[in-house]
């Protein structure tokens, strides 16, 4: 697993790339989190490099929505495999996240 | 492999090294000694060569001088004729070496004396006696001893002799020409001889010793032997004749330039009967007579202190590797002693005893490190397997207490197939299977009032003990939830409301809840964010659920949960499951996949409960290839008989 955060525009772009399991989800969270304490409220999740989450790593999005929500933040999701989708479908995941084709949509979406 | 021991190693290594050092250091010494060796009896014999030239000119020169000054006298007329016997009497007597004297003279030289005119002087035994020579049977003026001289107007030693009238003795006569002046001219008168015993020759060179055997003998002016240790050829044998007997060309070769008057020290070029290997030959002449003494000697003895020398080094060199190699054994042992202990010692520690004794080291050297190597060894291990001791209990009481809390989980959940003898509309199996000691997948079942039968599946998100609490929290509050209620969007709803409220943690449960009427078969089911199950018509017809609009439970406490509902025909079955049974990987991350689950299904509609989840089971098991087990595996199937 590799977390990669970068700034572009307004939002903080973290990329995920490989797998988030049950044996890195800890190592995730702390990455992404670190994120989220620093203040920032704008953020894309970049999952164009992401091949398989489970439920831990379903958790981690769902704490950053929490909080996203709590400080009338943004959270949105681009570029998603589609085993990624259908797991997301399948929870109903869909439902409570923006989830975008690409980086740029996500971007100029409102 | 042969066991073969360092002390073993190292005077071999040691041994050739010295093998291969003394063998170049004997060569050369070899060399040179051989070298210098020959020179100096080279030398030595040269020396003696000379020394018996000298001692033999000694005799001779002064003997040469007797006849000499009576030659002179008798010219300038010092001597009457009446005067020359007791005059030469006077000489024999101061002169041991001179035997006999004769002046004799040219004949009619004294008109009165006759033709003959030869006064003798000689010795017999310890008297000196005389006689006048000369008559018709010794008509000494035709002797060689007289005629040389006189013709070659020089003096002249004769060959040697074995006088045999006289003293039975060898002997040589040495004859100078005498003159007196006739009306005033210098005429021959005859001739003055000494006659001198060799006897002393023989002395002289039987003296002479070269190396065991070597000897001295010497040749006359035509070769024939004049002494020689085998008494048999003197005088009797020449050089030449010995070397026609003999056969050996090179023998008359340095006999021909010995008479010549040449010297050499020379490596023989014939053999003798007397020593059969190679001999080495030195020869000088003797200036006064012509004559010519060799030294001769075996090679073999020229180099036998040579060759003792080398037994000698050999045996002690031999004796001193010997001597090495025990040394060398002793060191070795003493030094690698320790090694040994080590090598017990170290087997002792690997079965466990990590107090075993070390040997004692009181040099300061490798073997102390090492030493301090295996001392810190057996200390760090001793301590290692201490904490490896208290961690393992530590990890067996978890454990043991994780084996507890998976017993208390699993009682949690019915695990008694059939669980309903007494209710025939239904039949139920369903297995559980935590990755780790426990779980956060769950099933369960039960009926309501007689006749709703209430079915969940759920998998909390993560693994372990975390999820295994959140497990029993949840299984309980659907227990108690649905004690009085029977819709599943309300138990479903009030489950995620309970579960909402102080999640601290942010987990969740995707949640499958249905309630069967098994009066009518009619179906109410919600699916909170769970795998679409699948439901098999007609023994037939395999189809998954639609996929849900609903989030898991626990996330958002207002979030509005709906129900669905299905009208179930008797035999048909609906295959419920985890995401462990769609995520099972195998080794390349390959997902066994909800078309596996579909296939697997379809190709088993008829089976039973339990056959079905059986034949999902080997399916995933032939996925996964005995790779580990990931997530927790959980599946339940339900058949309605109504």
């Amino acid at each position: 697993m590799n977390v990669n955060v970068v700034k572009s525009g307004d939002y903080s772009i973290i990329s995920v790339e490989g797998r988030v399991d049950t044996t890195n989800a800890g190592e995730f969270e702390k990455a992404v989190m670190e994120v989220v304490n620093s203040g920032i409220n704008m953020i894309i999740f970049n999952c164009s490099g992401l091949n398989y989450i489970s439920s831990s790593g379903l958790r981690v999005f769902l704490i950053v929505q929490k909080r996203m929500m709590a400080n009338k933040g943004q959270l949105k999701l681009c570029s998603l495999q589609p085993g990624i989708t259908e797991i997301f479908d399948i929870s109903g995941f869909s439902s409570i996240f923006s989830i975008f084709p690409d980086q740029d949509s996500a971007e100029k979406a409102g | 492999m042969k066991r073969t021991t360092l002390s073993y190693h190292i005077i071999r290594n040691v041994l050739l090294f010295c093998i291969g050092l003394f063998l170049v250091t004997f060569s050369i010494y070899y060399y040179f000694t051989r070298n210098t060796i020959r020179d100096d009896t080279s030398e030595n014999a040269i020396f003696m060569a000379k020394n018996i030239v000298n001692r033999i000119e000694q005799v001779l020169t002064p003997a040469e001088k007797n006849p000499e000054i009576i030659a002179k006298m008798l010219e300038s007329s010092f001597l009457d004729k009446d005067s020359l016997v007791p005059f030469l009497k006077s000489m024999l007597k101061g002169n041991q070496n001179v035997y006999g004297s004769i002046i004799a003279y040219e004949p009619n030289f004294f008109p009165e004396q006759g033709l003959y005119f030869a006064p003798y002087v000689y010795r017999q035994g310890d008297s000196i006696n005389s006689s006048i020579l000369g008559d018709k049977n010794y008509e000494y003026f035709y002797m060689d001893w007289y005629q040389i001289p006189k013709i070659t107007n020089a003096p002249y030693w004769s060959e040697p002799y074995f006088d045999e009238g006289g003293g039975n003795v060898l002997m040589t006569t040495y004859s100078v020409p005498f003159y007196t002046y006739k009306n005033g001219q210098r005429t021959f008168s005859g001739i003055v001889t000494v006659d001198i015993s060799l006897e002393w020759l023989t002395k002289i060179m039987s003296q002479v010793k070269i190396l065991n055997t070597g000897y001295a003998f010497l040749l006359s002016r035509n070769g024939v032997i004049i002494a020689h240790p085998n008494k048999d050829y003197v005088m009797n044998q020449s050089i030449f004749t010995i070397a026609r007997e003999n056969n050996q060309p090179a023998l008359r070769e340095t006999g021909r330039k010995m008479i010549q008057g040449k010297s050499n020290f020379e490596s023989a070029g014939f053999k003798s009967e007397w020593k059969p290997g190679k001999l080495w030959i030195n020869y000088a002449p003797l200036p006064s007579s012509n004559w010519s003494i060799a030294v001769i000697y075996p090679e073999d003895e020229m180099f036998a202190s040579l060759h003792r020398m080398n037994i000698i080094l050999i045996v002690l060199i031999l004796f001193g590797l010997s001597v090495l190699s025990f040394v060398i054994y002793k060191i070795v042992k003493k030094l690698t002693a320790p090694l040994k202990h080590f090598a017990e010692s170290a087997r002792l520690i690997a079965a466990g005893n990590f107090n075993v004794h070390l040997p004692e080291i009181k040099t300061d050297d490798e073997m102390k490190e090492l030493h301090n190597s295996f001392s810190f060894m057996q200390k760090e291990l001793g301590d290692y397997v201490i904490n490896l001791k208290d961690t393992t209990a530590a990890k067996e009481k978890i454990e043991s207490e994780l084996r507890i809390a998976k017993e208390i989980q699993m009682s949690m959940i019915p695990h008694i197939f059939p669980p309903f003898p007494d209710l025939p509309q239904i039949d139920v199996f369903a297995v559980l299977k935590s990755a780790k000691e426990v779980g956060g997948d769950l099933y369960d079942f039960f009926v309501i009032d007689g006749n709703k039968f209430c079915f969940a599946i759920g998998d909390v998100s993560g693994k372990g003990v975390p999820a295994s609490l959140f497990m029993a929290v949840t299984r309980t509050l659907v227990r108690s939830i649905s004690d009085k209620e029977y819709s599943p969007s309300v138990i479903v709803g009030t489950l995620n409301k309970s579960i909402s409220q102080n999640n601290e943690s942010s987990m969740f449960v995707t949640f499958f809840l249905g309630v069967l009427d098994l009066s009518n078969g009619n179906l109410k089911y919600t699916n909170a964010g769970h795998n679409p199950p699948v439901i098999i018509k007609n023994n037939k017809e395999a189809v998954m659920f639609e996929k849900t609009k609903y989030i898991p439970v626990g996330l958002f406490e207002d979030f509005e949960y709906g129900e669905s509902s299905l009208q179930l025909e008797s035999g048909d079955k609906i295959f419920l499951y985890t995401d462990g049974v769609s995520e099972a990987e195998n080794s390349e991350n390959k997902l066994f996949g909800d078309g596996t689950i579909m296939d697997i299904v379809s190709m088993n509609v008829t089976a039973s409960p339990r056959e079905l989840i059986g034949k999902m089971e080997e399916g995933i098991s032939a996925h996964v290839n005995g790779f580990a087990q990931s997530d927790d595996i959980t599946m339940m199937t339900i058949v309605y008989n109504g």
